[in-house]
Order: C-alpha cells, then sequence, then structure tokens
C-alpha cells in the first residue's frame, strides 16, 4: 500500500507533477531567502521577500513541474550518461482520454492536445470580452472598476494571442503537416511534447494573475514600460507566462522547420509541398527570429523590476522608448506569426472545394517568404505617435505600404482560384470566403493606418481596436475554424453536422461584422480604446455592439456543440471525405499510430484538382513500369508543374481526385 | 506490412466505411514506424542545434539593441563617467575562452581518430578553461566597483555580459554531459555527434564573447 503510493510520486505522472510543484515553490523559498540573507537585506529595499518568492516561484515551480510530469526523463538519462533508447516508442500514441493528459510524443496526439487546450483559452478570453462589453454597455463606471476593466483587456489580449492564435496553429500544423509531408512523426518527438506542455502552464499562469494582490496585469498586451515595472505583482505573471508561451513556440519552430527541411517524402521538392508546409515553414522562420525579442523584452521588465536594473529608469540614463522598438520588433512579425498558418489551410482549403489547382502557386510561395523578409521592416509603424525620431515614420510607412504587396497577390490568387472552380459552398468553404472577406478589410484599414496623419488621428481609438479584430478574429479565427472543421474528420474519424457548422459561419459571420464593424466609426469619432468608461454620445454604437457581441459568443455555443457531440457520436468519416490530393487524406481516419506503413513517394504538385490523372503521392513504390512515365515517378525533376502527366489510369490512381 | 499497405493503397474506397479503431489496432505498440525519409543531407540534430543559435543570436541582438539605446542614440559616455572597465583582465578571460574553443576541437577531432583518451583529456581541459572563464567574470563583477542599479551602462554592461555568463553556463552543462558520457565510452569514430552538436553551441559561445569584449569593453 505504502510502497504503491510512494511508486506512484516516483514514475512520470501528475503526482510527482504536483509534488514537483510543491518542490519548486519550496525551492524558490530557499534560494530567495539565501541569497537575500547573504546579500544584506537592504540592497533591494523597494522589493518585498513575498515578492520575490513570488518571482522566482514563477520560474522554478513549472520547471519543476515539468520534471515530474516527465518531461525530461529521457534527457536526464542522456546527460547521466545511462543507456537511452532514441527510437522509444512507449510514450507514444493515445488508447484513451488519459493519453492526453501525460508526457506524449505522437504528433497527432500532441496536435489535439494543443488543440483542444487553446479552444480552452478562447473560450476563457472571449468571457473576458463579454466582461468587458457588459462594462462598456453604457457610459460610466457599472459592473467593473477601472483597474479591474483594465485588467480585463490585458489577459484577454494576452490570452488570445499566445494561448490561443499562436498555438492552435501551431497544434493544427503538429497534427497534419508531418501527414502532409510524409514524415512518421516530427523530428524531434520529446521536444514536440515539452513544447506543448509549457503552454498550460503559460496560460494558468496569465490566469491566476487575477489572484495575485493588486489585480491582474492591466498595462494591455503590449506592457509598456515604465507602467510594467511599476505595476503590481501581478505584471510578474504576465512577464514569466510570455517566457513559457514563448520558448514553446520556439521549439515548436525549431521542430517545424527541421521537419519540414529533412523529412520529406522522396519526391517531394519544395515546390511540391503543400501550401500549409510552405505557410508554417515561414512562419517558423519568423517565430525563430523574432521570438527571442519578445523573451528579452520581457527579460528586461523582469530585471529592472525584480532586481532595480536601469534599462527603463530615465531616471539613471535608461531608454523608455527602447522597449517599444524591442517589444515590436517581435510584435510586428508576430502579427503574421498568427496569419500566415491560416494563409496555409486557406490555400487548403479553397485549392479543394474548387476542385481546381491553386493559382500561381509559386507565387503563393515567393509571397510568403517576401512577407517574412518585410516584416522585420515595419516594426515602428505601431510607435507613430511615441515620441521617436521623426524621420523614422517615412521608411515606416513605405514598407508598410510595400508589405500589403504579397498579402495582395495572395488575395487576388485566391480569387483566381475561386474562378470558375466547381465551388463545394460546406462549413470550411465558408469559412475560407468569409476570412476573404473580413481580412481584406482588415488589411485595408491596415494600409490606411500605414498613412502616418491618419494613424496619429487615430490612433489609441476603437480603429484600432476594430483593425485588429478585423485581422485577428475575421482573418485568424475564420481560418482556424474552416481549418478545425476541414480537418475535423481527420482527427477524430468523424464527420461534424454540417447543418450546425453552417450555422456557426453565418451566425459568427454576422455578428462579427456587427460588433467590429461600428468600431471603425466609434474610433473616427474619436473613442479612446482601452478605457472603462466613455462619453455619452457614443452610448447608443455601444450598446448595440455590445448587444451583439453577446450574439457572436453565444455562435461559439453552436461550435462547441458541435464539435462535442459529432466527436462522441458523429457518423464514422471516410479516408477521405474531401477528396483532396494531399498526403493525410490518404491514410485512414484517425490515420494509424505512425501515419504511413510505408513511406509514400510524391511524383506531382498537391493541388491539381481537376487535371487529368494527375497524381501527387503514391505509396507503393511506382508499379508497372509500362503505365506510368518513369520520369514522373522517379521523384528526381524538381519543376512544380502538373506532375503524372496523365499516364496513370483510374485503377492505379490511390487518390481519387477529379 | 504487406497487407497494410494494400489497404493504403486501396485509397479512399477501401476506408469508406471503415470502423477507424480497426485501423489504429493493426498496429501493436511495439510496432515501430517506417524509417522517415532522409529529404537533406543536413543532420536533423546538426539543423536543430544551428536554428537554436539563430534564436540566441536574436536574443543576444535585443540586449544589444538596449545597448545601441543607451551609448549610440542616447549618446551616453562609455562607461558611465567615474567607473572603468577591466579591458586587460577582461583581454585575459577571452584568450582563456578562445583557447577553449581550440582545446574543444582537438578532443573532436581525436574521436574521429578513435582516440579515446584524446577526447577525455580534451573534454576535461575544454570544461576547465570554460569554468576558469566564469570564474574570472563572477570575480570581476565582485571587484568593478559599480552595481547594475548604479546607471543605465552598468545594467547594459551586467546584462550583456550576464547574458553571456548564463550561456556559458549552459555551454559548461553540455560540456560537462559530454565529459561524462565521454568517460562512459558513449562515443566512437562512427559516432560522435554527440561531441560535435553541444561542441557548436560552445564555439558559439566562444564568438558571441568575442562580439561582446569587443563592444563592451574595447571600443
Amino acid at each position: 500500500m505504502i510502497a504503491a503510493s510512494i511508486a506512484r510520486f516516483r514514475g512520470p505522472g501528475f503526482y510527482r507533477a504536483a509534488l514537483g510543484f510543491v518542490l519548486g515553490i519550496a525551492f524558490a523559498a530557499a534560494i530567495t531567502w539565501v541569497i537575500r540573507a547573504a546579500t544584506g537585506h537592504h540592497t533591494f529595499p523597494h522589493y518585498l521577500k513575498g515578492e520575490a518568492i513570488l518571482v522566482v516561484s514563477l520560474i522554478a515551480s513549472p520547471l519543476f513541474f515539468l520534471v515530474g510530469l516527465g518531461g525530461f526523463d529521457y534527457w536526464f538519462a542522456w546527460a547521466a550518461g545511462k543507456p537511452t533508447q532514441p527510437e522509444d516508442h512507449s510514450s507514444h500514441g493515445a488508447h484513451g482520454w488519459k493519453d492526453y493528459f501525460r508526457i506524449n510524443t505522437d504528433h497527432k496526439v500532441i496536435g489535439i492536445q494543443y488543440t483542444v487546450t487553446s479552444f480552452f483559452f478562447l473560450l476563457v478570453g472571449g468571457l473576458l470580452a463579454m466582461l468587458m462589453r457588459i462594462e462598456l454597455a453604457q457610459p460610466g463606471a457599472q459592473f467593473v472598476d477601472a483597474n479591474t476593466y483594465n485588467g480585463l483587456f490585458s489577459v484577454h489580449a494576452s490570452l488570445l494571442i499566445f494561448l490561443f492564435i499562436i498555438p492552435v496553429f501551431a497544434g493544427l500544423a503538429n497534427y497534419v503537416l508531418p501527414l502532409m509531408i510524409g514524415a512518421p512523426d516530427m523530428a524531434f518527438p520529446r521536444l514536440n511534447a515539452l513544447s506543448y506542455w509549457l503552454l498550460p502552464i503559460a496560460g494558468v499562469m496569465m490566469l491566476s494573475s487575477f489572484l495575485a494582490p493588486g489585480g491582474a496585469f492591466a498595462d494591455g498586451w503590449t506592457a509598456y514600460t515604465p507602467l510594467s515595472v511599476d505595476a503590481p505583482v501581478g505584471q510578474d505573471f504576465f512577464t514569466l507566462g510570455v517566457q513559457f508561451a514563448g520558448a514553446s513556440s520556439i521549439m515548436t519552430a525549431l521542430n517545424f522547420l527541421v521537419t519540414i527541411i529533412t523529412m520529406r517524402a522522396p519526391g517531394m521538392s519544395f515546390f511540391r509541398m503543400p501550401l500549409l508546409v510552405w505557410a508554417n515553414f515561414a512562419t517558423s522562420l519568423l517565430v525563430v527570429i523574432a521570438t527571442p525579442f519578445v523573451a528579452a523584452s520581457q527579460f528586461f521588465i523582469l530585471l529592472d523590476r525584480a532586481l532595480g536594473f536601469n534599462f527603463f529608469n530615465s531616471g539613471n540614463g535608461g531608454d523608455v522608448l527602447m522597449y517599444q522598438h524591442v517589444f515590436w520588433f517581435y510584435s510586428h512579425p508576430a502579427v503574421y506569426i498568427m496569419m500566415l498558418p491560416g494563409f496555409g489551410i486557406v490555400s487548403e482549403v479553397i485549392a479543394v472545394k474548387s476542385r481546381k489547382p491553386i493559382f500561381g502557386y509559386r507565387m503563393m510561395a515567393f509571397s510568403l517568404l517576401a512577407i517574412v523578409m518585410l516584416g522585420f521592416t515595419v516594426w515602428a509603424h505601431h510607435m507613430f505617435t511615441s515620441g521617436m525620431a521623426m524621420w523614422i515614420r517615412i521608411p515606416m510607412a513605405v514598407t508598410t505600404a510595400i508589405i500589403a504587396i504579397p498579402t495582395g497577390i495572395k488575395i487576388f490568387s485566391w480569387l483566381a482560384t475561386l474562378w470558375r472552380g466547381v465551388l463545394h459552398l460546406d462549413t470550411p468553404m465558408l469559412f475560407a470566403l468569409g476570412f476573404l472577406t473580413t481580412f481584406t478589410l482588415g488589411g485595408i484599414s491596415g494600409v490606411m493606418l500605414a498613412m502616418v496623419p491618419f494613424d496619429i488621428h487615430v490612433s489609441a481609438t476603437y480603429f484600432i481596436v476594430a483593425h485588429i479584430h478585423y485581422v485577428l478574429f475575421g482573418g485568424s479565427l475564420m481560418t482556424i475554424f474552416a481549418g478545425v472543421y476541414y480537418w475535423f474528420p481527420k482527427m477524430t474519424g468523424r464527420m461534424y453536422d454540417e447543418r450546425l457548422g453552417k450555422w456557426h459561419f453565418w451566425t459568427t459571420f454576422v455578428f462579427f461584422n456587427l460588433t467590429f464593424g461600428p468600431m471603425h466609426i466609434l474610433g473616427l469619432q474619436g473613442m479612446p480604446r482601452r478605457v472603462a468608461t466613455y462619453a455619452d454620445q457614443f452610448a447608443t454604437l455601444n450598446l448595440i455592439i455590445s448587444i451583439f457581441s453577446f450574439a457572436l459568443g453565444l455562435s461559439t455555443l453552436i461550435f462547441i456543440y458541435n464539435m462535442v457531440t459529432s466527436w462522441r457520436g458523429g457518423p464514422r468519416a471516410s479516408a477521405n471525405p474531401w477528396r483532396a490530393m494531399t498526403l493525410e487524406w490518404q491514410v485512414s481516419s484517425p490515420p494509424p499510430i505512425f501515419n504511413f506503413d510505408r513511406v509514400p513517394t510524391v511524383v506531382g504538385g498537391p493541388y491539381e484538382y481537376g487535371v487529368p490523372g494527375a497524381v501527387h503521392g503514391m505509396f507503393a513504390p511506382p508499379p508497372l513500369p509500362a503505365t506510368v512515365g518513369a520520369g514522373s515517378g522517379s521523384g528526381g525533376g524538381s519543376s512544380g508543374g502538373s506532375g503524372g502527366s496523365g499516364t496513370v489510369g483510374g485503377g492505379a490512381n490511390p487518390f481519387g481526385n477529379e | 506490412m504487406e497487407a497494410a499497405s494494400v489497404t493504403h493503397a486501396a485509397g479512399r474506397a477501401a476506408h469508406e466505411g471503415a470502423p477507424s479503431g480497426a485501423q489504429a489496432g493493426e498496429h501493436g505498440e511495439h510496432h515501430g514506424p517506417p524509417p522517415a525519409n532522409r529529404s537533406s543531407r543536413v543532420e536533423p540534430q546538426l539543423l536543430g542545434m544551428l536554428l537554436f543559435i539563430i534564436s540566441e543570436v536574436m536574443v543576444f541582438g535585443a540586449f544589444f539593441t538596449a545597448y545601441f539605446f543607451i551609448r549610440v542614440a542616447q549618446g551616453d559616455p562609455w562607461p558611465a563617467v567615474g567607473t572603468t572597465l577591466p579591458v586587460e583582465v577582461a583581454g585575459v578571460n577571452t584568450l582563456i575562452l578562445v583557447s577553449s574553443s581550440f582545446t574543444l576541437h582537438w578532443a573532436e577531432a581525436a574521436i574521429k581518430r578513435g582516440n579515446h583518451f584524446g577526447l577525455k583529456a580534451g573534454m576535461v581541459v575544454t570544461f576547465l578553461l570554460g569554468a576558469t572563464f566564469l570564474f574570472i567574470q563572477i570575480n570581476e563583477y565582485a571587484n568593478i566597483g559599480f552595481a547594475p542599479q548604479d546607471t543605465a551602462q552598468a545594467t547594459i554592461f551586467y546584462g550583456l555580459t550576464g547574458l553571456h555568463g548564463a550561456h556559458v553556463t549552459i555551454g559548461l552543462i553540455l560540456l560537462l554531459i559530454v565529459c561524462i558520457r565521454a568517460f562512459r565510452g558513449h562515443y566512437s569514430p562512427e559516432e560522435h555527434k554527440g561531441v560535435e552538436i553541444p561542441g557548436i553551441y560552445w564555439h558559439f559561445v566562444d564568438i558571441m564573447w568575442i562580439v561582446v569584449y569587443l563592444t563592451v569593453y574595447v571600443i
């Protein structure tokens, strides 16, 4: 009995993780006490002892928790020089719901872990928005005080950016990307597992800031200095939560890049990769290069707050504005991190649902890379009113206008793909088309904001709120819904309810526009954002917005209901319900535990819908040389043109395309 | 294996209506995946390390941005008025760290020839040189005469050298692991990735120090 309970705490799992969490706090208390005793208590007089322990605990206890959960077991054994088995698959795959609550190295399990966790935080973040809209329904303070309101919008933004949009894309890609390129798993499965488990830690940390004395962090997801340096302890939950979320996304990005570069199926040249793979390749480059900057910006704040450094203390020569430069050098690329994977999803959906080859495949790929590069040249357009040197505005306005070009190439390519296609207007396609509409509106207001005089006029007004929600809700979230519906049969082996899906789309689309559309007008009229109350002249529109925002919130319930009931009892999905050509649809739904029994061979482009006899990939080595063109079967050709060239007979063609 | 691939080749028609669990059930838990196709000549681990180093360079880039804003954009005196930086001591320390890159290279060359003693000796010397660097750096902090709380320049000085010191610490942990595994006889002329890839990180730490030394101490 006792031995059994000791064994529980010795093996990896939640018992040992809980023990680790407690030990982490104890460790933090001990090390803080030792260091403070050694340095003579008076060194940092503005700091309370409890706060120091809290900050160290926020770093140590998550790490100890992960050690307990077993995230580092393999590496510890490796570091100690014990024999290790690199191809150990004991923690691979899920046989029951419990397998989703442990360290799991299967990219498909991790993909679902990521996606479900992110949607949990979408709901939480959405509820916070509802609370804000209650307060904003009428002018004056009724529901929450100003500081709580500031906490609400700060946590809302932080959760939805760091815990929903960025990781949900990583989750969907985690599931489908290795399948799409014909790989049995990601390049580093254990790193993949660890990067997932950092995510709930970051989310719980940010949420629990509401319990901190002085309230949640209340200076927005941007945490501008000097406000964030002087803020109450709730700020530390953001500062450190971002570190965990950022580390998670760097690890995943690194994993994606290595997987894409080294594990593609034979014959899958870069220009035969599906655009979702291209999109995640581009996004991962952005993450690896840009995310360290947000980590550093929060290190600066942490050092200023915890140890009294002078990065932002202008009294001792620090530079407050430097924070904004470092922060936006990450956070502008971050808006592309939050959008490019969505471009990939939409490319998949639109090509499949229009039954046509994607228009301008190579330009679609190149425009992604152009966005990656240009994304690093526009950061200061967030700072036109910050007081930085005036001349920087001009080049930043120009580059901001230029970056609309590759995005425009993509929009027009999608439209050209739709042109004269056989459109299948089911739920994923509706969301993709909804995305095209709302994202274009958001993109246009983005180009408006590139114009310096206009930006100065609407800076810090609801116009900005409208713009950000048109690109992140109308843009990213629409693509996320499209992707979730599109791959739902593959991920769960069940079909979702099409009727409810369509209801979900139309309610979302209509109420989204009714909620965020009027905010443009409020912004132009000068209603400031991030303020709990407002002048009486804005009352009517705000009441309308609040009502529609609740309707928008309710529309999500349709989605949740559809997902839950379909997952439990929907009709079984076939392997390839959409008649798609990409490789993930060529295995069963859900795929076998190691994806492929034999690595497929890729012989053509991924989007040759409606091209007679076109083949993307095949499982057997090219059969019957007499019927298959040897040139296209060798996989050596790097041309992205139509592979297969119409030589494969229908019976030998494993992929049912038109 | 054969039967399963036939199932796949049959494509969507064969899976129509098939219970989805059955597919997974056929594959026992201990049945491994097919070996992934290697679509690049670069080792995955090597590529992973290089990408990690790119993101590390960007962390340093952010700290150098802070340096740039204080020293160049604001034009503050460097170092702060009334303080001096021990350029000579740090220069000697630089030589110590740079020499550790050469001993590391020696260790790598040794194991490629199958010389296990050379590997062990090289790794231990590299580790000790790195530890010496860190010790001198900490000693420098103790005697430098200013604290990061004093001025922005001091903050940047401690920030950049401290960030680098943290990387030396990570590098030393990696070197220690390599040492342990070397003494346990894990490496061979055929299998020495485990020396090379942590080694690349250590070379990165060295090169980054030269940049830090030149910008913080020399110019």
